[in-house]
């Protein structure tokens, strides 16, 4: 298969892996050796885990779906997959999604403008699979073979006499996890066509049907979430001792006694967190009780089972699972009699939570839900706070969420406080609603198994990192500290694992970190600085 | 011949109008969905941008800015420019534009030819003599759009099929369908052309044909333009199994998905639609789904757990 263009209709065939990823196909990147990548980029599988999953795909593995045992597995699962796409197109099963769904589906004349949008694709070395409209074609084939049951002659017409067996679910599968849902290609089609929204779609199929997700986001992600608090893991009780220790760094460091309050009535903003930060930043959850304790909010958090942790990952991948979610995140504001719910750092926690479930949260459910940006925005603005940009005085670029940026339109506020409080602010290229994906959407920033890790970091990573040394490219001298503001959990993952990576931190003094950090390292009344360069 | 161009025509136009309304009204009874915007709304420069609302501060409290003007200026007016092809692939825009003017001018110039009949046979004569003003523009503007139509259709026809075969990732998503479109309209444009240079320079014959069709009197036409009249029939009749619908049905993948931010507040008659909507059952067999149960008890955490799909 190797060697020559892949087509739609090599989906189905059994053998080879359908692309070959080599880091000299992949998009050069001038500060970056192709040669300081290890050949085969698709390393890290056991033998055996060669042997027993479908990884035909690209050679790399997100979810890993057993191969079937016998025929009538194999069967059985065709039956299940075509019983799923059925239901994707129903309005009982799917009003969620339904419109968009057929909106694409139906008119997308596949001219390819779009194509050059997908970070993934340009960097792969533009390796068709990646196509935005590869896997919304292999989808429109099955349809017309299966669902709409054309005729021997309409088959040949349409191009859609495509067999539908194990190994081209299991590759779909894996494929619909190769599109981080950035929506770029969404955003320059002329028609309105969703490319991403079909691949969303897909894994819906997958998930609410055939019960297929990558372990990540499903079993320690949504369900773990809605069991224990936390797709981190963490409960109640742990939360109360991090948020402790929190409190205790925050007089160790900065002389300051702050009590964070927790489930507190009546309070007027109940702050949604991405409970990674307590785990991996928690000096954003200081930063964040640091300045709200300087500007007096009424303000708490909540303890309660998932009311501690913003993230939503069925938005990627289970509307089920996003429903759920949503609707623990709003019984938690409920009952604790806030009047509204501000999300903090966490771009797929925004679109989950007040836009998404926006039409699922319905009476004293729908509470009034906002970005922490605007918030932000209003006291650095304000003057309420004392600010000395001075402290922040090294070159700073802003990383635009995908999920906050374009698909919310929040793209000035936090630009304002950056031009206010960091006077070498420089934005990457492009940026705003154009800006790339992190390369950890949808997902991928939490999934680490088997060897994903390498794919999003050398391919759905690639151009993010291309973006960042070419922001810094006149100041890459480590003698001098950079800073790259990435206001998301998930983006924050993403760049951290480039920065490994790629050795920007020790190359280039490259470091991350999120917004209201850097809000709080410009406050006048703090003494030390709160930005920690390593 | 003269019957049948007539039945043809007479039924053409029919089906594509029965055939678009069904689709239309089918796909605007699908249901509210979720909400899946992408900004920014209006690309480009070329009206002032509606600030976000998200970017309020209590956005709840605040009047929302959206210009429906604005958008729908800004989509109609994409059909006379293709921007975004324009922007980033100037080289397809160079076939594709002219076959699109091509497309839109060629309807525009039958609906206009029409009118022209319509108006002959209520005394406005459609000539470059006439005494009427109105008849003098009508007789060039049908002239210039159906010159234009054929001529740019052509010329877009043949190069959106060239592109197809030569460009790799225009090829490999064509169908043998694909390229019968393109022959197709190809035929249209140039039976079209080449009933203007032998047959019909003035299109005063065609109004001829169309004054037949209203007062259910066909005439016989020149066989070139017999041939146009019976390719634009079947074109009709064709349209509906194309994705030509596109050029209608992108209006409502702007208005209502793309741009669809619409907030559902609380009390709102949105709100009462998502209502009923959590109330319909759903049967998806996942392990974690309590199949049968309403999206409401499923997400609510109320559903029975031995209704499990597993």
């Amino acid at each position: 298969m190797m060697g020559r263009r892949v087509r739609v209709s090599d989906m189905g065939r059994k053998g080879d892996p359908l692309v070959e990823i080599r880091s000299q196909d992949l998009m050069p990147i001038p500060a970056i050796s192709a040669n300081a990548l290890q050949e085969p980029l698709s390393k890290g599988l056991t033998e055996q885990q060669k042997r027993e999953l479908e990884c035909s795909l690209d050679g790399f593995v997100a979810i890993g779906i057993p191969r079937p045992k016998s025929h009538q597995e194999e069967e059985a699962l065709v039956k299940k997959f075509l019983e799923g796409l059925k239901k994707l197109f129903e309005k009982e099963n799917n009003w969620t999604f339904l419109q968009p769904l057929v909106h694409s589906m139906d008119c997308c004349v596949k001219c390819q403008l779009c194509s050059e949008s997908c970070p993934a694709y340009v960097a792969s070395g533009r390796k068709e699979i990646y196509r935005p409209t590869f896997r919304p074609e292999l989808l429109r084939r099955l349809i017309n073979k299966y669902i709409k049951g054309q005729g021997t002659f309409l088959l040949k017409v349409t191009r859609s006499d495509i067999e539908l067996n194990f190994t081209l679910i299991a590759r779909l599968a894996e494929l619909v996890y190769r599109c981080t849902l950035c929506r770029r290609c969404t955003q320059v089609c002329p028609l309105g066509v969703d490319n991403a929204l079909v691949s969303r779609e897909i894994r819906k199929l997958f998930s609410q049907e055939l019960g297929i997700a990558p372990r990540e986001i499903h079993e320690q992600g949504t369900v773990q979430q809605l069991k224990v608090g936390s797709t981190t893991g963490m409960t109640p009780p742990a939360l109360h001792d991090i948020v402790a220790f929190i409190e205790e760094e925050i007089k160790e460091k900065m002389g300051r006694d702050i009590k964070i309050p927790m489930d507190k009535k009546d309070a007027d903003v109940l702050l949604l967190h991405n409970a990674g930060e307590f785990m991996s930043w928690p000096e954003n959850i200081e930063a964040f009780a640091i300045l709200f304790d300087a500007a007096n909010i009424n303000w708490t958090l909540s303890s309660e089972i998932a009311g501690y942790d913003a993230v939503n990952y069925g938005v990627w991948y289970d509307d089920v699972q996003m429903a759920r979610v949503a609707v623990k995140h709003a019984e938690a504001a409920r009952k604790l009699r806030v009047k509204k719910i501000n999300v903090g750092e966490c771009g797929h926690a925004h679109k989950a939570f007040i836009v998404t479930a926006d039409r699922v949260l319905t009476g004293d459910l729908n509470i009034p839900r906002e970005s922490v940006f605007p918030l932000l925005e209003d006291l650095v603005m304000s003057g309420k706070i004392r600010l000395d940009p001075a402290r922040n005085n090294f070159p700073v670029t802003l990383h635009d969420p995908c999920n906050i940026v374009r698909l919310m339109g929040i793209v000035e506020p936090q630009r304002r406080i950056l031009r206010k409080i960091c006077p070498q602010f420089v934005e990457m290229e492009p940026h705003g609603v154009d800006n790339y994906c992190c390369g950890g959407g949808s997902g991928f920033a939490v999934i680490n198994s088997r060897n994903f890790k390498d794919w999003k970091v050398h391919i759905s990573g690639r151009m993010k990192l291309k973006q960042i040394l070419e922001a810094f490219k006149d100041v890459l001298d480590p003698t001098i500290k950079k800073y790259v503001c990435a206001p998301c959990s998930n983006c924050k993952g993403q760049i951290r694992d480039l920065i490994d990576a790629y050795h920007l931190g020790q190359g280039h003094n490259i470091r991350y970190g999120g917004l209201v950090e850097l809000v709080v390292n410009a406050m006048v009344d703090i003494e030390k600085p709160f930005i920690v360069w390593e | 011949m003269r019957f049948v161009l007539a039945a043809f025509t007479y039924f053409g136009y029919l089906f594509i109008i029965t055939m678009y309304s069904v689709k239309i009204i089918k796909y605007l009874r699908l249901p509210m969905h979720l909400r899946s915007e992408v900004y920014p709304v209006i690309p480009g420069d070329q009206v002032p941008k509606e600030k976000p609302y998200y970017e309020n501060l209590e956005w709840w409290t605040k009047p929302r800015q959206q210009n429906k003007l604005h958008r729908l200026w800004f989509l109609f007016s994409d059909y006379f420019f293709l921007r975004e092809y324009f922007r980033r692939d100037r080289g397809y825009w160079l076939v594709v534009y002219p076959w699109h003017i091509g497309f839109i001018f060629i309807i525009t110039f039958h609906i206009l030819s029409f009118f022209g009949a319509l108006f002959e046979l209520f005394g406005v004569s459609v000539a470059p003599n006439s005494s009427s003003l109105f008849g003098i523009g009508l007789y060039y503007v049908s002239l210039a759009t159906g010159v234009i139509s054929f001529v740019s259709g052509l010329f877009g026809s043949i190069g959106v099929l060239i592109n197809r075969l030569v460009r790799s990732d225009l090829r490999d998503y064509a169908s043998p369908q694909t390229y019968f479109n393109y022959l197709f309209l190809l035929m249209v444009f140039l039976s079209g052309l080449l009933t203007w240079i032998i047959a019909d320079p003035t299109f005063s014959e065609y109004r001829e044909f169309w004054k037949g069709l209203i007062v259910f009197k066909p005439i016989d036409v020149e066989t070139v333009e017999a041939v146009h009249i019976l390719l634009f029939a079947f074109l009709l009749i064709y349209l509906p199994f194309t994705r030509s619908l596109h050029y209608i049905t992108r209006l409502f993948g702007f208005l209502l998905i793309r741009w669809d931010d619409e907030p559902n507040l609380r009390g709102s008659l949105l709100e009462r639609e998502v209502e009923e909507a959590l109330e319909q059952k759903l049967n998806w067999k996942g392990p974690h789904i309590q199949s049968g149960s309403t999206w409401r008890d499923v997400a609510s955490g109320e559903a029975s757990p031995g209704r499990s799909g597993v």
